[in-house]
């Protein structure tokens, strides 16, 4: 017989009540779990796109602030500036530079707001930019109304290499060079067309939406930085792709607060129910804690009776709860990427490393203990003489 | 000299109810000598279970000094009190307070639990001693009211008090229950345990040698 023995009984005498506290944690430890692990797993997924997976380094835009260029840059949001084509003869002069790569990216909505298709004019420098491309058909583009396709689009319009394709908000025909591989980033949707078709499309010839710069050697990016910045007419930007995915990272600042304070609910409410919970389950058999003192229970028995009751359902709680996160956090994971408003990432959004369950269940279960401690204290209070109460 | 097991001196006992004050307990003097067999009658409300309890060290006298085993409660300190409680008196009630969700040989070995032992040995002896050996496993709910008080009664000795203090142990009991119970504390009492039990039942009287009368808080004779 054993303190913790008396203390599992008093658990089975209501199991409802049990459960229901063990619940409210496990759900506390699975929203923690699961906000996590899309915290981490986002930035780590946008920094993998933007700073480890492209080639790209550096952007030449004419928008200052980073958040506004990565919507320009990463998802073709509309600015009313534009980078002219002519400072690519300034950037030719960089030694520093192993490729340049001028583009014009755009999003036309269809008609009826069902989707959302993303034009890329493009020179041949993004294939060294995108060293992970691969062909699934055919190859690079060849006339001015070629087109390359991500794997998705090629799905969805039913498209082969060498056919043609109709595009009637600009009333334009292509024919199909090349379909990619599936890269499980924003490429799988984007339409990749020449530079200058893709200028024509939006009447701006000769104007580009940025710039993208790639390094021969990145430790010397400061100083190539710092040259550019020289080079380049006072008006034009020039950017770290670092800057710019903590340009969209900011974007996902709102989502992260709402996650943030989910959580925050979601622990404040078991916090208060697992603290009535426990008081009740004291309070209701007050006689019997009165008796157990007489019988020669003191305050310290008591105080680790109840702690002891209210830590087996917080572990158990808790362990349950972030198993259920990890398990649950690529589901939300994916949901996340159809709500996203901002960049959508190629990589996991979700990453639940066993480290962050380990910190939500050690967390949780430490909320739990604290949570003891007051229906503890009162039940140590309990005086013998209690036992006499008519009531 | 015969050895004292509990002195109460002078105790009084009073509770304020609204304005009012109750003098439950007015300067009662009265020495338990080991190996008594004690029993307290008197009308309701004249103050029995008032004396058990101060008895019991459960409650502090308002006036008055109670000796437990040669040292004087007054002073000591609630863990001493717990201690001293623990060691010494086993108390039977009328309600009998089992635990519900644990048998009943875990419901005797609570008391050993809280002083420190693990062992239900001590558990399985007194239960089979109080007639239900068969009955280990069983919880309280699968039990009469006879054998929940002699499970009960099992529990108050398991640490072996030389003191056992019952507050009317047979009130909820038929009289066949009630004379079992009465017949285990005479062997009790002849194995030496000394026993101070309240009671209305002038049968139960018979059973013990010695009879205090308390009327009004006071001991009449
Ligand atoms: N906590 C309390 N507060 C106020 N008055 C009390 C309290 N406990 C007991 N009393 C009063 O003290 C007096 C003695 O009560 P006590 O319980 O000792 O009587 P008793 O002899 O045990 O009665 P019974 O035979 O009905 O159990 C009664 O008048 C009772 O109302
Ligand atoms: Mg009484």
């Amino acid at each position: 017989m054993t303190f913790f023995k008396v203390a599992l009984s008093n658990l089975k005498r209501n199991r409802v009540r049990t459960l229901l506290t063990g619940l409210s944690l496990a759900v506390s430890a699975a929203t923690l779990t699961v906000v996590l692990a899309l915290d981490r797993g986002y930035s780590s997924a946008v920094t993998d796109d933007l700073v480890n997976k492209t080639g790209i380094h550096l952007y030449i835009t004419k928008e200052g602030c980073p958040i506004e260029a990565a919507s320009v840059i990463a998802q073709g949001g509309l600015s009313p500036l534009y980078v002219e084509e002519d400072i690519l003869a300034r950037l030719a002069t960089v030694a520093d530079l192993e490729a340049i790569l001028p583009f014009k990216l755009f999003a036309v909505t269809t008609d009826d707001g069902s989707r959302t298709d993303i034009f890329m004019g493009v020179t041949d420098a993004i294939l060294s930019m995108k060293p992970d491309w691969r062909f699934a058909a055919g190859g690079w583009l060849k006339e001015d109304d070629s087109v390359v396709i991500g794997a998705d689009m090629a799905q969805i319009e039913f498209l082969q290499v060498g056919q043609r394709m109709y595009n009637e908000n600009f009333d334009r025909e292509f024919t199909v060079t090349g379909i990619l591989e599936r890269t499980y980033s924003q490429d799988d949707g984007t339409f990749f067309v020449p530079l200058a078709t893709a200028q024509a499309m939006v009447q701006r010839e000769g104007k580009l939406s940025a710039v993208g710069l790639k390094l021969a050697d990145i430790s010397r990016m400061d100083l190539v930085q710092n040259q550019l910045r020289a080079l380049m007419p006072a008006d034009y930007f020039v950017l770290g792709s670092k800057e710019l995915s903590e340009g969209i990272l900011q974007f996902f600042g709102a989502t992260r607060a709402i996650m943030i304070v989910m959580v925050f609910v979601a622990f404040i409410i078991s916090v208060f129910g697992i603290i009535n919970t426990m008081l009740m389950a004291v309070l209701e058999r007050r006689r019997e804690i009165a008796y157990l003192k007489c019988v020669g229970a003191g305050r310290l028995d008591l105080v680790r009776l109840i702690t002891l009751e209210t830590t087996s359902i917080a572990l158990a709680g808790s362990a349950a709860g972030a198993l259920l996160g990890m398990v649950l956090s690529p589901v939300a994971g994916n949901l996340l990427r159809t709500f996203l408003v901002a960049y959508v990432p190629s990589g996991p959004i979700a990453r639940p490393e066993p480290m962050i369950a380990l910190m939500a269940f050690i967390l949780c279960s430490i909320v739990g203990l604290a949570c003891s401690l007051y229906p503890a204290l009162r039940a140590a209070r309990i005086v013998p003489m209690e036992v006499l109460r008519n009531d | 000299m015969t050895e004292h097991i509990i002195e109460l001196h002078d105790v009084s006992k009073n509770y304020t109810r609204g304005v009012e004050t109750v003098h439950a307990l007015q300067e009662v003097t009265l020495n338990v000598s080991k190996g008594d067999f004690i029993a307290v009658v008197g009308h309701s409300g004249s103050g029995k279970t008032t004396m058990m309890n101060i008895m019991g060290c459960l409650d502090h006298p308002s006036s008055g000094s109670v000796i437990l085993q040669g040292r004087p409660i007054e002073q000591a300190s609630e863990s001493a009190l717990t201690r001293m409680r623990r060691s010494a008196i086993g108390f039977v009630f009328q309600q009998f307070f089992l635990v519900p969700t644990l048998t009943v040989l875990e419901n005797v070995t609570l008391p050993a639990l809280f002083s420190g032992n693990h062992t239900n040995g001590r558990s399985r002896d007194l239960l089979e001693m109080v007639g239900l050996g068969k009955r280990l496993n069983h919880l309280p709910g699968q039990l009469s009211g006879g054998e929940m008080q002699r499970a009960a009664i099992a529990r108050a000795l398991v640490n072996s008090p030389p003191l056992v203090l019952a507050d009317e142990p047979t009130g909820n009991l038929d009289s066949r229950n009630a004379d079992m119970i009465m017949e285990l504390f005479e062997q009790l009492n002849r194995d030496g345990v000394t026993i101070v039990l309240v009671t209305h039942n002038a049968d139960i009287v018979k059973h013990c040698e010695r009879t205090v009368h308390i009327e009004d808080g006071r001991i009449s004779q």
